[in-house]
């Protein structure tokens, strides 16, 4: 599928630095969150920004009835997404910082129904390099780990990062269309990449 | 103001337990076609809600779309087009099982007899009942929507390869179909196509963020608009049926009328388009009469003909952006033929249903200006959603809205309607609407 290696010397983190539940939280930058369709959310993630993250943790806790969906916070979905590897190198993305503990959100889908128990994960994900083909593969594998490993009220909203890339927008829109992504589970090549970028998650 | 409720009458059981894509009501007989991510179609009875039959081992991958051929005699006939590349035909005789099971409603499908067999024996007669007529293949990649004309004669199916085929039935008991032609002219997926319901023109709808029309030009098909409008994938369009008039209730007294004057015009532009879209509205186009479409910089100025716009060039305009219902993409509209009454669903799991009404206040409140050259401003409406259902499915998206016939017990009068919804999950829900 890739005849030549794109970045062949990527910048890799040092495991240690990786975040962990050990660390304290970090908070979600609004800011990139903030573009064209998304921008409904950006004053829901300001608010919640003004309160300690643990607050509006446990009042989204009150609402599960699933005591295995009380560990989905942005760790969780970190640890999820950050053990895939990258397709090109055997390297996790968590590692190439590709996937970032602030640049993953939870906020509800539809903020204006109070009682909606969805909740969209929204990943922005930094590619290597900023032509990188590879970008919407990566994406799709991220989505893949979610969808299979997240319960089905979580709704999955995987983008490139602004400024990162520079077919972004052709990027996301594959990504966030729906038909795509349910035909593409289905091509046996595409999932046969995407199957071993996730051998590497527990 | 959603004064209306939408109760829930029945789903359709068993369900599917994969992603069930779209619902597609059989013209004339109570039952209803489900397909999804099972390779599958389910037939269902709108009379008992009970899965009928199943047709299966025709598709290798998801089947994301079907619908029935309209005016078959004694036969039902069903494309499906599947994300496989290729498009389905198949066919099985509406008597089947009929004279064993002494059906008195001439088509095997009374309620009470659920355990003859024909249609509700779906264990037994499933594989012998359906028979697999041909493969279309064409297109290079999934097949994401098709569409009988009018006549049944043409079947238009498109892809994810941006084209838009049209296939001649040719009916010669040999199950024939001819190319007709192959359209590529968008520039993105396409995502749905529906056929003008009385005559040869056919709408699509792309990833491209555009609808366009298309129409048959001496021996060419060729394409007629393209209406840009939406700022996301447009994901369906259904057409106004050719008879309807906005509902007068709110002007008692000047209704006949203003259904007079409404029919006269609606006499030279033809029915409307609906269509939804991931940017989250839902918009009504409108063609513009021939009459209107002056183009003064070639009006009769002595320009050669030749840069004139072509004879088969429609202008169609944006009419109205119904009131904003939705917080995500919505997938499907339906537009009532027999009641125009407009619903759609989407991402965000809510049913919403929309009456047009003629309007008599006055222009300050209207929702939109009037264009400087509108003929009457007496035939001013506006869209109401009359009704709105918040997590119809639960938790998951809803795929697919369609319009049927209502026939379970419950039916009042002939012409009621229920509302059949297609979800995520593989339910599939009935509803009605309040009256």
């Amino acid at each position: 599928m890739v005849s030549e290696i794109q970045n062949s010397n990527p910048t890799i983190l040092n495991a240690a630095d990786l975040p962990t539940r050990l660390q304290p939280t970090l908070s979600c930058k609004p800011g990139v969150f903030g573009d064209g369709s998304f921008a409904s959310t950006l004053s829901l993630v300001n608010t919640i920004e003004l309160f300690p993250e643990g607050s509006y943790l446990s009042t989204e806790l009150d609402s599960d009835d699933d005591l295995m969906e009380e560990l989905i916070d942005r760790q969780e979905i970190y640890d999820l997404v950050s053990t895939i590897s990258d397709p090109e190198h055997p390297i996790s993305l968590g590692a190439l910082a590709v996937v970032s503990l602030p640049d993953i959100c939870i906020t509800p889908t539809l903020p204006y129904v109070p009682d909606s128990p969805l909740r969209t994960v929204s990943v922005l994900i930094t590619p290597t390099i900023t032509h990188c083909s590879l970008a919407t593969v990566i994406g799709l594998g991220v989505r893949v780990r979610l969808e299979q490993s997240l319960p089905p009220r979580f709704r999955v909203d995987v983008r490139i990062k602004e400024g990162t890339h520079s077919t972004a927008d052709e990027v996301n829109k594959q990504l966030a269309d729906k038909e795509r992504v349910a035909a593409a589970l289905e091509n046996a090549t595409l999932m046969g990449v995407i199957a071993k970028m996730l051998e590497t998650c527990q | 103001m959603t004064a209306k409720a939408l109760t829930l009458l029945s789903d359709l059981t068993p369900p599917s337990l994969e992603r069930a894509w779209l619902t597609a009501p059989h013209p004339s007989l109570p039952i209803v076609a489900t397909c999804g991510s099972d390779k599958t179609v389910r037939v269902y009875s709108l009379t008992n809600f009970r899965l009928l039959s199943t047709i299966s081992g025709g598709h290798k991958r998801s089947v994301r779309t079907c619908a029935w051929k309209p005016h078959v005699q004694g036969e039902s006939v069903l494309a499906t087009g599947s994300f496989d590349a290729t498009v389905g035909i198949w066919r099985r005789w509406d008597s089947y099982g009929r004279a064993e099971s002494g059906d008195t409603d001439g088509w095997g499908l009374s309620s009470d007899t659920l355990n003859g067999p024909g249609w509700h024996n779906p264990e037994n007669q499933d594989d012998e009942e359906w028979r697999f007529a041909v493969l279309l293949d064409g297109h290079d990649s999934e097949v994401k929507s098709l569409s009988w004309s009018p006549s049944g004669m043409l079947l238009a199916t498109c892809s994810r390869d941006k084209s838009i085929w049209i296939w001649e039935d040719l009916d010669d008991g040999d199950n024939n179909f001819e190319t007709v032609a192959v359209m590529q002219e968008h520039e993105g997926d396409v995502k749905c196509v529906a056929w003008h319901p009385a005559e040869e023109c056919l709408a699509s709808a792309s990833y491209d963020d555009t609808i366009r029309l298309w129409r048959e030009d001496v021996d060419d098909w060729g394409q007629v608009a393209c209406i840009k409008g939406h700022t996301g994938t447009v994901w369906y369009v259904d057409w106004e049926g050719v008879d309807n008039v906005p509902s007068t209730t709110a002007i008692s007294g000047q209704g006949a009328p203003l259904s007079a004057e409404w029919k006269d015009q609606r006499a030279l532009s033809g029915p409307r388009l609906a269509s939804c879209s991931d940017d989250r509205t839902v918009r009504i186009w409108k063609r513009q009469p021939k009459e209107q479409q002056v183009h003064p910089q070639f009006g009769s100025t002595g320009i050669p003909s030749i840069i004139r716009p072509t004879g088969t060039d429609e202008i169609w305009e944006e009419e109205m952006v119904l009131p904003q219902m939705h917080e995500l993409s919505v997938y499907a509209v339906a537009w009532s033929k027999r009641t125009g009454l407009l619903a759609s669903v989407g991402a965000d799991g809510r049913i919403v249903v929309y009456e047009e009404l003629f309007l008599t206040v006055p222009a300050h409140t209207m929702s939109i200006d009037p264009p400087a050259d509108a003929p009457s401003t007496s035939l001013r409406t506006e869209w109401v959603a009359i009704a709105k259902l918040e997590g119809a499915h639960g938790i998951y998206e809803i795929n697919h809205v369609a319009w049927a016939r209502r026939a379970d017990r419950g039916r009042e009068e002939s012409n009621e309607e229920v509302l059949v919804t297609t979800a995520d999950d593989g339910s599939i829900k009935v509803w009605a609407l309040e009256r």
